[in-house]
């Protein structure tokens, strides 16, 4: 067993779950004879044949709406966005449609959509997106976002398993990361979807992250503590629905002081969720204010300069953390 | 002409009183006897009755507080035909009464908010904040302003508040001088440090007591112990978790305490054999709970047996007191010990050895009943001479009580359960054993006395025959 990368691991996850259950099946533009844009479904066509692996027209919307449909007939289907800007296109789909109709007619859907996401690849504004909020608003759909290879299958599985709509968001920078390569355990495992994870342990301040950032939120706790002696925790929030409120709020009644870090951009983003909850709930247990790193409220860049300048960062994480420490 | 209601003494030794709340308000009236408010202290909470019959015109001790026994907590209006009528002029007088006090701490805040000096009360704050500003020029809207100007994170005025912190004591050392999480922390350390250093000074104040001068009363003695907020450790771990300890739990700390430090306790130990009593209360208990109503126990049996051992040996039944006497005492008050939901009562049977077997079984069932209900009264908590505890109702085999002050011993009687013992002729024979602790005063008693008396104890307990009277 040789250690995997996140992409590898997706792909894994997706090919296990198709040998596991028929209904289980794949659609999405080019994912079929050239294997995704991404090259996770390299193969499946071979092994599964056109009907579990359907090429589809440039139409978001119909993607989608065809995977409300399958799943309403008991299939569980898996909707890949080639990016997952172009989920705006659906977007009808998914709100009108996979996310109301258990409450309108009781009937379950169980879909994924996944596809890449979120900067750092110099992909200007159509190829960037970090669109996880427009949907962690909405009612009766999950949202996850895997940070490692590890939870990348695991949830991944999970979400396939789980009755819900479920919105998976791959970050495409950490899809060939070599530090991110890992070994997977040879037998089926999932993630529990609602469960964050402590990536790190620390009394002084808690960084709530989850995707790409969680990899910077490690370097930047790394770099407080032998430069400025703070010991950080970093959680790793892994599913935005459902929030594991428990562990958050455990780990900040631990620290009292909370720092929130996402790519996406800031107004109306998770951290403001997050925030409001932490003020509601934990008031009298903090010892700062609650702070927040995130991308400043513009379009997403696509001069490369402005794109680092833009995506939050270790460095813009480490001095944010400076301040909660000094408050 | 008003007549003053005083804090009662609820117990002797009792210092102090808090008025858990009130049932009547201003301008009620009440009867004689009537019930004005709950007063909770160490040993019960109880409702104390009016003293006389009037018009309850003026609380002057809020619920919650706390006073010294005697102090006055009311004012009762016997003359009620005087203020009855123009009541609006009796309630007027009495509501703008106490508005002059709260009148300039509102004012002074007011005032001061918008005056803020310049100057950075961050950095006074720190050095000695106090006596900057009582240096400075009016102490009272000074610090007030200062308290308004404090940066103080949500955690750190939780924390100050919990710990009973004077914000005002503590440096801040976040941006502005705010003060956070680790101040105070840091303070509670500090304080943590420092406070050896107290409990040594008043003990040795009260150790001394008996060789040297005379001392105020023990009662009057700063309460060393156990303050809520000296229970330190704040717990920010999930395996440990923070109790406040009710105002009964903290009164009994209190005494234990004291009682500790005041009497250089010792306490010895007999066997008695209880094999004619069990047999007894084996073959008569049912009956005679059908007959009587209540039940008998091996209770009422040491209770007549420390009567008689208190006749022979009469310094058991005394007191210490601070002024270096010892007082016998003639009647024999005897306290029992009651476990309740809420904590340990001690009720006193009066003239103990006034009573039969039945007639003890009678009383001490009476004062548990009105122990578990909440409903002792004040004469029930006083006046007690020397106390029986029965812990062998939960199987201890040997205890080792703390004297309830101010007596000089107190009795435990453990379990009585079958033992193989030597009797008569060497023959070994299975029979109900019980040990009897006495904790005694070494300033009062010795070894001597205090084995004399229970030596006697024990000879009464044995002397029972098969056939036992308890009438």
């Amino acid at each position: 067993m040789s250690a995997v990368t996140y992409l590898e691991a997706i792909s894994q996850a997706i090919r296990e779950e198709m040998r596991r259950d028929e209904a289980v099946f794949l659609l999405g533009e080019d994912v079929g004879t050239y294997g995704g844009a991404f090259k996770v479904s390299a193969g499946f066509l071979e092994e599964f044949g056109p009907e579990r692996v359907i090429d589809t027209p440039m139409a978001e919307g119909a993607i989608i709406g065809s995977a409300v449909g399958a799943a309403l007939m008991g299939m569980r289907p898996i909707a890949e966005m080639q990016f997952i800007d172009f989920i705006t296109c659906g977007f009808d789909q998914i709100i009108n449609m996979a996310s109301k109709m258990y409450w309108r007619v009781g009937m379950p859907v169980p879909m994924v959509i996944r596809g890449p996401s979120g900067g750092g690849t110099k992909g200007g504004p159509f190829h960037s997106v970090s669109p996880e909020a427009w949907f962690f608003h909405t009612p009766g759909i999950k949202v996850v976002v895997p940070a490692t290879a590890y939870d990348a299958k695991g949830l991944l599985k999970a979400a396939v398993r789980d009755n819900n709509p479920v919105l998976y968001l791959e970050h495409k920078l950490l899809y060939r990361m070599p530090e991110l390569r890992e070994e997977l355990p040879g037998e089926d495992y999932t993630v529990p979807l609602g469960k964050a994870i402590v990536r790190r342990e620390g009394q002084d301040m808690t960084i709530l992250t989850y995707g790409a950032m969680v990899h910077q939120s490690l370097k930047a706790a790394q770099i407080l503590e032998e430069e400025d002696d703070l010991a950080v925790e970093v959680v790793d929030l892994r599913s935005l629905t459902p929030l594991d409120r428990e562990t958050i709020l455990e780990s900040v009644k631990h620290t009292n002081k909370v720092l929130i870090v996402h790519e996406d951009t800031l107004t109306g983003g998770i951290g403001a969720e997050l925030a409001a909850i932490l003020a509601e709930d934990l008031f009298e247990y903090l010892d700062g204010p609650i702070s927040r790193v995130a991308a400043p409220d513009v379009a997403f860049p696509y001069a490369p300069p402005l794109e680092a300048a833009f995506l939050p960062n270790s460095e813009k994480i480490v001095a944010a953390a400076r301040r909660l420490a000094a408050y | 002409m008003a007549t003053p209601v005083k804090m009662p003494r609820l117990g002797e030794s009792v210092a102090e009183g808090t008025v858990g709340s009130w049932l009547k308000k201003e301008g009620d009236l009440v009867e004689k006897d009537e019930s004005l408010a709950e007063i909770i202290t160490d040993k019960i909470n109880a409702e104390l009755p009016s003293p006389v019959a009037g018009r309850l015109t003026k609380i002057l001790v809020q619920a919650d507080e706390t006073v010294p026994v005697g102090a006055d907590i009311a004012l009762i209006e016997e003359n009620v035909e005087a203020t009855a009528t123009p009541t609006p002029a009796t309630s007027a007088p009495a509501a703008s009464a106490p508005a002059p006090a709260p009148t300039p701490v509102g004012a002074a805040s007011q005032q001061s908010a918008p005056s803020a000096p310049a100057r950075p009360q961050g950095t006074t704050a720190m050095g000695n904040g106090r006596g900057a500003a009582s240096s400075s020029v009016r102490s009272a809207p000074e610090q007030q302003g200062e308290e308004e100007r404090q940066r103080i994170s949500p955690l750190a005025r939780r924390l100050a508040r919990e710990h009973g912190i004077d914000l005002n004591d503590v440096a801040g050392t976040g941006l502005g001088g705010r003060v956070r999480r680790d101040d105070i922390m840091a303070y509670l350390a500090n304080r943590q440090a420092a406070q050896p250093a107290q409990p040594v000074q008043v003990p040795a104040a009260v150790a001394t007591a008996p060789v040297t001068t005379p001392q105020p009363a023990p009662t009057a003695t700063p309460a060393v112990a156990p303050r809520a907020s000296e229970f330190v450790t704040i717990s920010q771990t999930p395996d440990e978790e923070v109790v406040e300890p009710s105002r009964m739990r903290l009164a009994i700390a209190e005494h234990m305490v004291r009682s500790k430090r005041t009497s250089p306790h010792a306490t010895t130990v007999v066997e008695v054999d209880m094999t004619n009593i069990a047999k007894w209360l084996e073959k008569h208990k049912q009956e005679f709970k059908q007959r009587e109503g209540y039940s008998i126990s091996y209770v009422p049996f040491v209770m007549k047996a420390v009567c008689e051992g208190i006749r022979k040996f009469p310094l058991i039944n005394s007191t210490w007191t601070p002024d270096n006497k010892i007082i016998i005492k003639k009647r024999i008050n005897l306290g029992i010990a009651v476990a309740t939901d809420v904590g340990l009562v001690v009720p006193t049977i009066y003239d103990a050895d006034q009573y039969t077997l039945a007639g003890l079984a009678k009383q001490v069932n009476a004062v548990a009943q009105r122990a578990r209900a909440n409903k002792l009264t004040v004469q029930d908590m006083q006046n007690s001479t020397f106390v029986v505890n029965n812990p062998g109702t939960f199987g201890t085999i040997i205890s080792v009580p703390i004297i309830n002050q101010p007596h000089a011993g107190i009795l435990s009687m453990d379990a009585v359960v079958k033992r193989p013992v030597v009797i008569e002729d060497d023959a070994i024979a299975v029979r109900s054993m019980m040990y009897l602790c006495l904790s005694f005063d070494h300033r009062i008693l010795d070894g001597a006395q205090a084995g004399g008396f229970l030596q006697a104890v024990r000879n009464k307990l044995q002397s029972y025959g098969r056939e036992i009277d308890v009438y």
